[in-house]
């Protein structure tokens, strides 16, 4: 073989490597990209993260300021400051877990259909709760997470009451957010064939007066 | 033709058969991501990390904060029977709230994605909130007192939400699999339920279909944190 022959196979093999060599690194880069991103999330699952980092971000600085000012009361050293700091803390503490009747704005929900299961219910309760719900009845039982959902011949039970269609849902909250989530609801329901009907309207005050009794622990015990 | 010019057409052949390859599973897989996108995606998960940071923080600042006020309270407690009494009603609701950690005898169910290797489709599944809100809501319905998340309390007004195989649980940050979801209450009432074949039934389809990995085990002492986010209510009142 001639040395210009030689020198000609020599640079096309540079060549190839090189082209190798380029191609792996961007590869490789690419791969780290992605990596160091977070893995399998498209950008519009980023947004909608982004959009929920913000709220969850918003509802975090109202309840610092919250307990800041709680703690400036009872700081205060005023006669009867933390009477009234842990009066008004029972109080809510009640309307979050159901035990006494509440009243305020939101969406009532109302569902006639037929089969229905307990996921169909809990579904729809964590949409509403995803949506803002400070409140929820079905039916007149109240619902917190925890409530036990349980399946009941052809129907579903709340903490052991059945309640049979139609479901009459009605929850307290942000009546826009909660009204959003409702029209939301009503394209699925309706594109359902077990549904009969299903509609929301938003109400400036609801009332539930359904409550939860008080259970005990039985087993936990707090640390 | 020489030993030495069939080694070296050899070569060439292997290097550019290998170039081939790489060529051929770049264009398959689309990694080549442009500059520009993976810029733009790049920021968006800045965003995310920083909001991550802030949520982090706060949530931080919170327990800190609750802790404060419990000193106080304490303090208050300390000079005032009907204030004692008023703070130990205060205290049995907080821990029904999930604002006070617990410990008792339990459940840990951990969930993991389905490995895409040995699914019958071929494809991956991503462990997502229905399904963590599918255990929970078992859990409860059978003997759970309390219930938390990776980590986090899961309280009266938790709500489960997240896509593509993040959970999102309240005001908290996205979690992925593997999730831990682990509940304090009736150890046996709830290993019947999760050892129920009838129960969890779409879950064990996905077990079945995409390998996804459910499994569970009881023990005599499991711990649970306190809520570390908000429960604000703003728009209910008591009604009379």
């Amino acid at each position: 073989m001639s040395r210009r022959r030689i020198r000609a196979t020599a640079v096309s093999v540079w060549l190839i490597a090189l082209l190798v060599a380029l191609v792996a690194t961007i590869q490789i880069r690419s791969e780290v990209e992605v990596q160091r991103s977070l893995v399998g999330i498209d950008p519009t699952s980023l947004a909608f993260l982004i959009d929920d980092l913000h709220r969850a971000n918003e509802a975090l600085d109202a309840e610092k300021a919250d307990l800041k000012s709680k703690r400036t009361q009872l700081q205060s050293g005023q006669s009867g400051a933390a009477d009234q700091v842990l009066s008004t803390e029972a109080d809510r503490l009640r309307a979050v877990e159901g035990l006494v009747p509440v009243h305020g704005p939101g969406v009532v929900v109302e569902v006639d259909a037929s089969g229905l299961t307990v996921l169909d219910l809990e579904d729809a309760l964590n949409n509403l709760s995803s949506g803002g719900a400070e409140a929820i009845d079905v039916n007149n039982n109240r619902v917190v997470m925890g409530a036990a959902i349980s399946p009941s011949g052809s129907d579903v039970a709340i903490n052991g009451a059945v309640i049979t269609p139609p479901w009459t849902i009605s929850v307290i909250g942000d009546p826009t957010r909660l009204g959003i989530v409702a029209g939301l609801m009503m394209q699925q329901l309706r594109a359902d064939r077990r549904v009969r009907g299903a509609s929301y309207r938003v109400e400036s005050d609801i009332v539930i007066r359904s409550v939860i009794s008080e259970k005990p622990f039985v087993y936990a015990v707090p640390s | 033709m020489s030993p030495r010019q069939l080694a070296g057409i050899a070569v060439l052949a292997l290097v550019a058969m290998a170039t081939g390859f790489v060529l051929a599973g770049q264009v398959k897989a689309q990694l080549l991501t442009p500059s520009n996108q993976v810029a733009r995606y790049q920021a968006l998960v800045v965003s995310v990390q920083e909001l991550e940071a802030t949520n982090s923080e706060s949530r931080r600042e919170i327990a800190g904060l609750r802790g404060e006020i419990d000193s106080l309270e304490a303090d208050a407690a300390a000079r005032s029977a009907a204030t004692q009494d008023l703070r130990a009603k205060v205290d049995d609701l907080r821990a029904h709230a999930g604002l006070v950690a617990m410990h008792g005898p339990g459940i840990e169910v951990d969930l993991r994605n389905g490995d895409a290797g040995s699914a019958a489709t071929g494809t991956a599944y991503l462990v997502n909130f229905e399904d963590v809100q599918d255990v929970v809501n078992l859990l409860f319905a059978d003997g759970a007192e309390g219930v938390a998340v990776n980590g986090r309390r899961v309280t009266p007004l938790t709500a489960f939400s997240g896509s593509a195989g993040q959970v999102i649980i309240d005001q908290g940050p996205p979690l992925a699999s593997p999730i831990k979801v682990v509940a304090v209450g009736d150890r046996n009432r709830m290993f019947a339920a999760l050892d129920d074949p009838s129960a969890l039934a779409s879950i064990r389809a996905r077990e079945v279909e995409f390998n996804l990995h459910l499994t569970f085990f009881g023990s005599p002492d499991l711990s649970l944190p306190a809520y570390d986010s908000s429960l604000q209510i703003p728009h209910v009142t008591p009604a009379n």
